[in-house]
């Protein structure tokens, strides 16, 4: 089993960026078209200052479009790693904060985002557990390649010893 | 030494990759600001023009949750309870404002306006110049005014006195009465009533409106006004 993962880890790398990076991407494209929303959604976890959440709200789609693309083509996996990861562990928070504030309100991580109605409590919880539980999963991803960044359909390559 | 030089391009391609992708933000976030404060001034220019209706007086109905009151003595009592800032009020007041407004204006149902600002800052200011209108006997043309201006984003900062001065200013509101109540804040006890008043009518979010005391829910998606007049006929 060992060997097994050993052997194949240029084939998990790969598939870690793909999924890091899909979902990334996926969750920037669906919302860069849309500034106004997104800076709605990050103003309804109420954390941050209003103004500041607005202009977190305009820069994060696009930030996740940036570090999905490099991503998935493969260029400075290792800090894009280190960078969604810690993204994930500010999501996390940052929906367990409204979780635990008795908020209900739609994350708008695929666009999105507000408040809910009272009436769907138990929907809106069950989310918080699938997103968080999700994010975790991605988390592991991008800690997987913060330590192995290099694998197949890389543009970067792993710099190869130079026999002297 | 070939290993170093390979190292060095790797660093700058990391360095130009990385001032690309911040470029890329930048230019979006730059983008999305001007892009919100230009939909924002188009809004308030779009009142240009506008014909103030006669005034209807109102008053406050201290045994109703403080609210803006428009009692004409008639059997069919409305209560509405909205938030200035809030979308799906703006959508209510799209498909049915105008019909609400032609119920008060010929004395067809009275009408109480609950002005809730639970939406933040700009909600505050917004409903206390709304009870400033109302004492200039103008609330129903300040309301339609301020939902036709009603920002995407909320707490945008677009919402300042000094702009709600304005939105009376052009539709005709333009005494100095009501701008130094718009600037002081001459209205936010009537602000907290309202807002206070919320638990005791079971009022949990906006729009929320009553018939004759009960809870009138939309069966579709949107409002539709003949599904709204049809409710308020057959009270």
């Amino acid at each position: 089993m060992k060997s097994l993962l050993v052997k194949n880890q240029p084939w998990i790398t790969l598939l870690s960026r793909l999924i890091l990076g899909g979902v990334l991407l996926a969750a920037g494209g669906l919302k860069v078209g849309k500034p106004t929303e997104s800076a709605n959604a990050t103003a309804a976890y109420k954390i941050l200052p209003t103004d500041l959440a607005h202009l977190i709200g305009y820069a994060l789609p696009w930030i996740e479009v940036a570090v999905g693309l490099l991503l998935i083509i493969g260029v400075m996996v290792r800090y894009s790693a280190i960078f969604s990861g810690l993204l994930m562990i500010v999501f996390i928070g940052a929906i367990a904060s409204v979780w635990a504030r008795g908020m209900l309100i739609d994350c708008g991580c695929f666009g999105g985002g507000g408040e809910i109605d009272p009436s769907l409590k138990s929907q809106v919880h069950r989310a918080y557990f699938t997103e968080i539980m999700r994010d975790l999963g991605l988390a592991l991803c991008a800690l997987y390649l913060y330590l192995f960044p290099y694998g197949k359909l890389s543009i970067e390559k792993q710099a190869q010893p130079i026999e002297e | 030494m070939a290993k170093q030089a390979a190292k060095k391009t790797d660093n700058t391609t990391r360095w130009i990759v990385l001032a690309m992708v911040s470029l890329v933000v930048i230019t979006g976030v730059v983008f999305s600001l001007f892009g919100q404060s230009n939909k924002e001034s188009a809004s308030i220019a779009g009142l240009d023009g506008y014909k103030l209706k006669p005034a209807v007086t109102s008053t406050i109905d201290t045994a109703n949750g403080s609210a803006i009151t428009f009692d004409n003595g008639s059997a069919t009592v409305i209560d509405v309870w909205e938030d200035p800032q809030c979308p799906v009020c703006k959508y209510f007041e799209d498909a049915n404002g105008e019909y609400l407004d032609s119920l008060i204006r010929e004395k067809k149902a009275t009408v109480r306006f609950h002005v809730l600002s639970f939406l933040g800052d700009e909600s505050v200011r917004a409903a206390n110049a709304s009870f400033c209108a109302a004492d200039e006997n103008q609330y129903l043309d300040f309301h339609k005014a301020l939902y036709s201006v009603q920002s995407e984003l909320e707490n945008s900062g677009f919402w300042s006195n000094e702009t709600l001065v304005e939105i009376g200013k052009k539709i005709g509101i333009t005494s100095t009465r009501f701008e130094n109540c718009v600037t002081k804040g001459e209205k936010v006890d009537l602000v907290q009533a309202n807002s206070d008043s919320m638990s005791k009518y079971g009022v949990q979010g906006t729009p929320t409106v009553f018939i004759n005391g009960k809870l009138w829910e939309r069966t579709q998606n949107a409002f539709v006004l003949e599904e709204f007049k049809a409710a308020v006929e057959g009270a």
